[in-house]
């Protein structure tokens, strides 16, 4: 009769050939095999009693792209952790001060992937104000319009991986009609589902067609509707509600101090948004609210993170239906020439894209190329905040933490 | 163009300011010397009649010259973003202090000048690479970083030219064409 042995008990040893010992220092290893450089990297890789490393990511299924975090557990609590980035890095700024200024619009565009009109959009009103150029108000609407229909989208497929976070496999089924809706309508001015490339240096590059309105009509007859089925469809659920409420607090001044923007600064308590605090295309025009959640003295957590989205996304199509009543006739591009050469000077502009403030700062030096383009992105500082909030609570909540701020890498990593 | 900020922050910092404020657009803009970056943020962010609580962005700039890290603010008092452009930072060691005393957020934005454009930020906690692997050596969005390739050239041509390869041994020469005055 053979005796069971445990491999890892007091007998395992180096030698012993039952224990496997991976001594090879890895691509994704948990500690760095480097020194370290900074203060805080030689206070995080250093362990106290009882503490572990563990790797999440890069390949993790629900890191939203490529991200990885170093983890310090003790048990099943996380001490600390270490986000690393760059997984994605594609140089986007570089490549833009090396393109002429309509080359960058398809630059930007896959940076955050799932809302790339936003990232169209700020870019393209920077160089308008280097150029001094008006955009004729069809186009301004038409923006609108297409930005909001991409807000729904977002924020619907944001329901969805949430829920799909906390190991909730329906809701993105359900996210994915909503979003497939209004990527064909978009498809059908745009003549692309993802990448749009639609918005032009002083205008859109294609009118509204006979298919699109017809879908969007479609579309919005049952918008509301299907708004309030999808609300219902996690908000009664005690499982997603319990793993959500109370965790992650972020209160009103540490959201401001870790600059944060966007729906998880309002979900904290702080009524900013862009398009309200500084006016930028038609929105002066429309009416709609701010929603605002978690103005206690303990701020917003991750549930109000995700309620504010649903509030957003009936603000959206508030706007929408009012861009569609409003809609003027006229020319959608301004009258520019082929070859941009704004006069020097600088110019700042940013929008409220689905995460937050998106905003680019742009030089020119008076040739077709801008000197120096600076892309902010709101995934990137807000990511910042898992760090924050996520020590001493446990592991298996990072992700809802860390789903509940709505970071895309492909932004994040530029 | 909110005139009365530019008066108020004409006055205010009077003794700070190394040029006019301007207003363009929506922006006004103050342009200040790196050593008063710490005393004049603090006073924009606490000060009760000027309040910029919201720190949008923060750049650097390398103007072929000198370098610049600019700041783009947000206040409730005002309609106007404010740009604090701290300038003079010289190329071979361009230093200034951090942020992250008023905004810790500000960390990761300082981590990613850094890495691009190799400024240090005093007293930043963190100061490692964040995009760039630990063991790069050269700052990619300074003007002496030629991209290896000349495909993205555009037709409007021979403006700057880019078929220079980057070796790293060549970042500290001063290969510059053209200077932007920003």
């Amino acid at each position: 009769m053979t005796t069971f042995t445990d491999p890892i008990g007091q007998h395992a040893s180096e030698d012993d050939p039952r224990v496997m010992l991976d001594n090879q220092i890895g691509a994704f290893e948990a500690v760095p095999p480097y020194p370290p450089r900074t203060e805080r990297e030689a206070e995080f890789y250093s362990l106290r009693d009882g503490e572990m490393f563990i790797n999440m990511g890069p390949q993790h299924p629900s890191t939203h792209g490529v991200l990885r975090v170093v983890l310090k557990i003790n048990g099943e609590q996380v001490v600390d952790l270490d986000p690393v980035l760059g997984y994605l890095h594609r140089g986007v700024e570089k490549l833009c001060e090396n393109s002429d200024y309509h080359h960058i619009i398809s630059q930007v565009d896959p940076l955050e992937y799932v809302s790339s009109l936003f990232m169209e959009w700020a870019p393209v009103m920077a160089f308008e104000k280097l150029l001094d150029v008006e955009v004729p108000r069809r186009a301004e609407f038409i923006r609108v319009l297409t930005g909001e229909l991409l807000r729904v989208s977002s924020h619907a497929l944001y329901q969805g991986w949430m829920a799909l976070d906390l190991g909730g496999l329906a809701p993105i089924l359900y996210s994915f009609i909503e979003r497939d809706e209004i990527v064909e309508m978009l498809a059908a001015i745009t003549g692309q589902r993802m990448l749009f490339n639609y918005f032009r240096i002083g205008g859109v590059n294609g009118d509204l067609n006979h298919e699109f309105m017809s879908r969007l009509g479609d579309w919005m007859s049952r918008a509301a509707q299907q708004h309030e089925a999808n609300i219902g469809l996690l908000n009664e659920n005690e499982i997603f509600v319990r793993r959500m409420r109370g965790i992650g607090r972020v209160d009103k001044d540490t959201a401001l101090r870790m600059v944060v923007t966007g729906p998880n600064l309002r979900a904290s308590g702080v009524p900013y948004d862009v398009r309200r605090a500084h006016p930028y295309s038609i929105y002066p025009e429309l009416e709609f609210d701010i929603p605002v959640r978690g103005t206690g003295p303990e701020g917003g957590d991750s549930l109000d993170r995700y309620l504010l989205r649903l509030d957003e996304v009936g603000q959206s199509l508030k706007i929408i239906d009012q861009c569609l009543h409003a809609m003027p006739d006229g020319p959608i591009m301004a009258r520019l020439p082929r070859l941009l050469r704004p006069r020097p000077g600088r110019a700042w502009a940013a929008v409220e894209a689905p995460r937050g403030l998106y905003g680019t700062y742009a030089i020119s030096d008076g040739t077709d190329q801008p000197f120096r383009m600076k892309i902010h992105d709101p995934s990137f500082v807000n990511l910042q905040l898992v760090g924050l909030v996520m020590k001493g609570n446990l592991m298996a909540d990072t992700m809802a933490v860390m789903a509940s701020l709505d970071p895309v890498m492909g932004g994040i990593d530029k | 163009m909110d005139r009365t900020l530019r008066a108020r922050l004409e006055k205010r910092f009077a003794d700070k300011v190394s040029g006019p404020v301007r207003q363009r657009h929506d922006t006004t803009e103050l342009r200040i010397g790196a050593a008063d970056l710490t005393e004049v943020m603090t006073a924009l962010h606490d000060e009760p009649d000027l309040e910029f609580v919201l720190l949008a962005d923060l750049a650097g700039v390398d103007t072929g010259d000198h370098m610049q890290v600019v700041y783009h603010l947000w206040s409730a008092k005002t309609p106007d973003w404010l740009r604090v452009i701290a300038d003079g930072l010289p190329r071979d060691n361009p230093r200034i202090a951090t942020l992250t005393g008023l905004w810790p957020g500000a960390e990761w934005m300082e981590r990613e000048t850094y890495d691009m454009f190799g400024i240090i930020f005093e007293g930043n906690r963190d100061l490692r690479r964040i995009y760039m692997p630990p063991d790069y050596t050269s700052f990619p969005l300074r003007k002496d970083f030629y991209l290896p390739d000349d495909a993205a050239r555009s037709p409007g041509g021979g403006v700057r030219h880019m078929e220079r390869t980057h070796v790293p041994t060549q970042a500290t020469e001063r290969v510059i064409r053209r200077t932007v005055k920003a």
